[in-house]
């Protein structure tokens, strides 16, 4: 049973998860502070790849300079997002509206507006086919080890995505930044009554979260070699359910769930078609709903 | 104890919600290293008032002032860099953080540049901003006798230990004025009067103190000067020996208890 086709299938089931999880992260973190789901979320991804490939075919710079760029971009989308779909929707200072359902139900519909918008406005520019990539910037070149074959773009998003996630970990934990916004995350109003100013924490969560989903989009886009206005739809909904799967706020959780999702579509290709693939991440999300509405690591409640 | 300088001044404030009057008019001072307690029955307007000092809710009108400067209209945030501290009737700490974490919040905010952290673009400055924080922590953790759990998540320390946690979150940020936010409740006798010899330890080392009680016997008990609200108004001011005697006092928390406590 563990043969080398299976752990190929693990290996890319892993990279396909961590694209995932740092879909996912960028939920978890905005849902942390505002307690809403920003559904603008997939479009900074695609809007990640578009920046990407734009640097790509125009100035054409070594690959980890891309990738610097399109986190800056995605950070600075993230701050657009941030002030035009969620900022105008905050007017008072007390948690009561600072997480209150009118600004949920508000900013739900803002972020979706802003999507679509988003992508119209990518397919009116640049049409809604597939982008030409060019060839060198392809991540597909097969690489073999022990065996097993792989691509440079497994090595690429696995290790990118470790850098991103371990980079996380430590401004969270180990900077004032992280502890602020954990603070935030943790109980708005007590944050605000010691000196933290709330809004720029939540400003911080939108730029660290898109940036990092602005970064996976690239790198998929490389990787699968398609880049078009819709393909932040399909990871944004895989990194929801990551999120709903993990307990909604819990980064670990999202992680791990995103992990899983990923591996488990990856070796279910092996026994369905790739069609019915998607299925997998909407079964998990059913079985967590019914059976741990708290999250399936949620028993532990840990936050941000 | 009519003292030396007033630390804060609250000058006519008002505040409406809609045609409801919350706080009217109320004047007060408290001086520098005073520890006055704020008493009223329930809707007196307490914590209205205490939501306005704090900035939470702007004012309709009146001016606070902390150390001669207006703090009226400034964000809470800003509002507590200035130095005043907080804790709340209903517990508002980090559950899902450790205790040292927690109580690292309350000087965070007075260091500078922390949001640019992560780019590097603190500096050296920053290494030693991290270790006044770890400093000030430590201090106030042990100032609460919590220094052996620092490392626990907050929100498994007993209920009790949460209240000293968020006391110890607030000194942690050097304070000029702390307001405890009904301190007492849902501690038994013993654990209140452990707490009344605390905050009168704190008061003697020279912080001014703001204690709101809905309670009264913690307040005539330790505090040298006693504030009663009722209907939004400031009925009495003085010692609590005159509080007590006071008939508009006594009025608001005998003649209207089935309202009171409704």
């Amino acid at each position: 049973m563990f043969d080398v086709h299976f752990l190929q299938q693990i290996v890319n089931g892993l990279s396909l998860g961590l694209v995932y999880a740092l879909v996912a992260i960028g939920f978890t973190l905005i849902f942390g502070v505002l307690n809403v789901v920003n559904f603008a979320h997939g479009e900074v991804y695609t809007i990640g790849a578009f920046a990407g490939l734009l640097l790509i075919t125009s100035v054409a710079p070594p690959l980890f300079a891309v990738l610097l760029v399109v986190a800056a971009v995605g950070a600075l989308t993230g701050f657009g997002l941030e002030r035009l779909a969620f900022k105008p929707f905050r007017r008072f200072r007390d948690e009561a509206s600072i997480k209150s359902r009118a600004m949920r139900e508000a900013t739900l519909l803002s972020s979706l507006a802003l999507s679509i918008v988003a992508r119209e406005v990518l397919d009116l520019a640049f049409g809604g086919e597939m982008q030409v990539i060019p060839q060198s910037y392809l991540l597909q070149t097969p690489i073999m080890i022990g065996g097993v074959a792989l691509t440079d773009g497994n090595l690429v998003i696995l290790g990118a995505s470790i850098l991103m996630l371990a980079g996380l970990q430590w401004m969270l934990y180990r900077t004032r930044t992280g502890l602020a916004i954990r603070a935030v995350s943790n109980n708005v109003l007590g944050a605000q009554f010691v000196g933290i100013n709330t809004e720029r924490a939540i400003v911080a969560t939108f730029l660290v979260g898109s940036m990092l989903g602005a970064v996976a989009g690239i790198m998929v886009g490389l990787y699968d070699g398609s880049i078009f206005p819709h393909m932040g739809f399909g990871p944004a909904v895989k990194a929801f359910v990551a999120m709903v799967m993990g307990g909604l706020s819990s980064i670990p959780g999202a992680v791990i769930s995103a992990l899983i999702l990923g591996v488990a579509e990856s070796v279910a290709t092996d026994f369905v078609s790739a069609g019915w693939k998607d299925l997998i991440a909407y079964g998990f999300l059913i079985v967590t709903l019914v059976f741990f509405p708290r999250g399936i690591f949620g028993y532990s409640r840990e936050r941000v | 104890m009519v003292a030396m300088s007033a630390l804060l001044e609250i000058e006519a404030v008002t505040r409406r919600f809609g045609g409801l009057t919350a706080v009217d008019a109320v004047s007060a001072e408290i001086a520098q290293g005073a520890l006055v307690g704020l008493i009223g029955p329930n809707g007196a307007g307490k914590t209205t008032l205490f939501n306005l000092i704090s900035g939470v809710t702007p004012v309709t009108s009146g001016t606070i002032r902390l150390a001669g400067e207006t703090i009226t209209g400034l964000e809470p945030y800003q509002i507590a860099r200035r130095g005043i501290g907080r804790t709340f009737q209903n517990l508002r700490i980090f559950p899902n953080m450790t205790v040292f974490d927690n109580v690292s919040v309350g000087p965070l905010g007075h260091t500078r540049n922390f949001w640019w952290e992560p780019l590097g673009l603190g500096g050296a400055r920053a290494a030693a901003e991290r270790e006044q924080i770890t400093k000030s922590a430590r201090d106030a953790l042990a100032r609460v006798g919590l220094s052996a759990e620092a490392n626990e998540l907050a929100a498994n320390l007993s209920y009790g230990k949460r209240k000293y946690l968020e006391i110890a979150r607030a000194l942690a940020g050097r304070p000029r004025l702390l307001i405890l936010d009904e301190p007492a409740a849902g501690l038994n006798e013993r654990e209140t009067s452990e707490l009344a010899r605390f905050i009168r330890e704190l008061n003697g080392e020279g912080l001014t103190v703001l204690l709101v009680e809905h309670d009264m016997s913690l307040v005539m008990e330790i505090c040298q000067r006693v504030m009663v609200l009722a209907s939004g108004r400031k009925i009495a001011d003085g010692t609590p020996a005159e509080v007590q005697r006071d008939a508009a006092v006594l009025a608001a928390y005998l003649g209207t208890e089935d309202e009171a406590h409704a």
